[in-house]
């Protein structure tokens, strides 16, 4: 009996391990996140429409049927990310993520400057180069710290009708998302 | 020695199984800590970012989602009516009240995946604070149902449970300066086909 009591609570302390060992271990080998889902859509330093359809085998993206969004991945070891847009739309809003696919830093149209969409993703070293001497084409911008490599940006907009619809999906094209140099 | 050994085997089975399944049940179903709950409704303002927990890492890292920011808005899931019955895609449902600060908010129907339903052809798959009707106090009624209603009706499809998805778009919400009026609609069932 006591050595069955035995056998029952080393399942148990077992199946605890391994319960958190996997948990800890989805995020790292996971390949389905949000990253791989940004990587399928094209090459980095562009901006792609997100869709909710994606390839067999990845779960589809939930997302506001009232909403369009694109996303641009970058990797800011060398060079700080700008991120520009012009446009006058309903509502926008841009949302920084690391490659773990955690957001990081987040701002809409009314808290950017004059409404205007552009921002500059700068690691703490290149921020020290940029509070020295601002390039002139980052003016303006927002500047944001983020201690990271490789990441993306994701801006989604509000298209409150149809008529909308052709607006906001031009103010995505347009968006540019390129090297600051 | 054999019973050592059989032991032995049992051990590894239910550290193993049980650790397996437990772990796939977390990841797969259970939305993590920290959920913010009003009424029926329910939302996660850490989901996504650098301070949510582990159950919610490994979840997000399984769906690819991208998590709204806090500067760009929070949503809510309602899975159950007033009375705590799971909401169906059959079923009518009023929601009223009024909702909390934000500069606009959409609502839609979703499955338990929450991916959005989509009512048919014709029909919007989406309600928003701008488009609807109010009654004099600002407070409104959305009909949600799978046959036509007058005023704000917020179309439905198909059969199964469903979830209701309200979005607060650039909301103080989920700060938690205490100073934001948490009113939310309720839930309520009206009636079923079938």
């Amino acid at each position: 009996m006591g050595k069955l009591l035995r056998t029952l609570l080393f399942g148990l302390i077992g199946a605890g391990i391994i319960h958190i060992s996997v948990v800890l271990l989805v995020p790292h080998y996971s390949d389905r996140n949000a990253w791989s889902r940004i990587s399928a859509y094209g090459n980095d330093w562009q901006f792609h429409t997100v869709t909710g359809e994606t390839k067999p085998g990845t779960a589809r993206l939930a997302f506001d049927p009232l909403f369009q969004a694109a996303a641009c991945r970058f990797d800011i070891t060398d060079l700080p990310a700008h991120i520009t847009g012009v446009g006058t739309l309903p509502y926008w809003s841009i949302s920084v993520y690391n490659r773990q696919g955690e957001n990081i830093y987040s701002i809409n149209d009314r808290t950017a400057i004059a409404d205007q969409l552009d921002l500059v993703v700068a690691t703490p070293l290149q921020m020290i180069e940029l509070n020295k001497s601002k390039p002139l084409s980052a003016e303006n911008s927002v500047l944001i710290e983020a201690d990271m490599d490789e990441g993306f940006v994701v801006i989604r907009s509000f298209v409150p009708d149809e008529s909308w619809s052709e607006q906001v999906a031009s103010f995505l094209k347009n968006a540019n998302c390129s090297p600051l140099l | 020695m054999l019973r050592n050994v059989f032991l032995a085997l049992v051990a590894l089975v239910i550290a193993v199984g049980g650790g397996t399944m437990s772990a796939w049940y977390a990841v797969n179903r259970f939305d993590g800590f920290g959920a913010l709950a009003i009424g029926q409704w329910t939302g996660h303002p850490d989901a996504g970012t650098p301070l949510s927990d582990p159950y919610a890492k490994a979840r997000a890292a399984r769906e690819g989602a991208f998590p709204l920011g806090s500067a760009e808005g929070l949503a809510f899931y309602a899975y159950d009516d007033d009375k705590g019955a799971a909401l169906d895609r059959r079923c009518t449902y009023s929601l009223s009240g009024n909702s909390p600060n934000s500069r606009f908010w959409t609502l839609y129907a979703a499955d338990r995946a929450l991916l959005p339903l989509d009512p048919g052809s014709g029909r919007l798959p989406a309600l928003h604070s701008r488009q609807i009707l109010r009654g004099e106090h600002g407070t409104f009624v959305v009909t949600v149902s799978p046959h036509a209603q007058p005023e704000n009706w917020l179309a439905t499809s198909g059969s199964g449970r469903m979830t209701l998805v309200m979005t607060l778009y650039d909301t103080p919400v989920g700060s938690n300066s205490g100073l934001v009026d948490m009113t939310f609609p309720a839930v309520t069932r009206i009636s079923c086909d079938g």
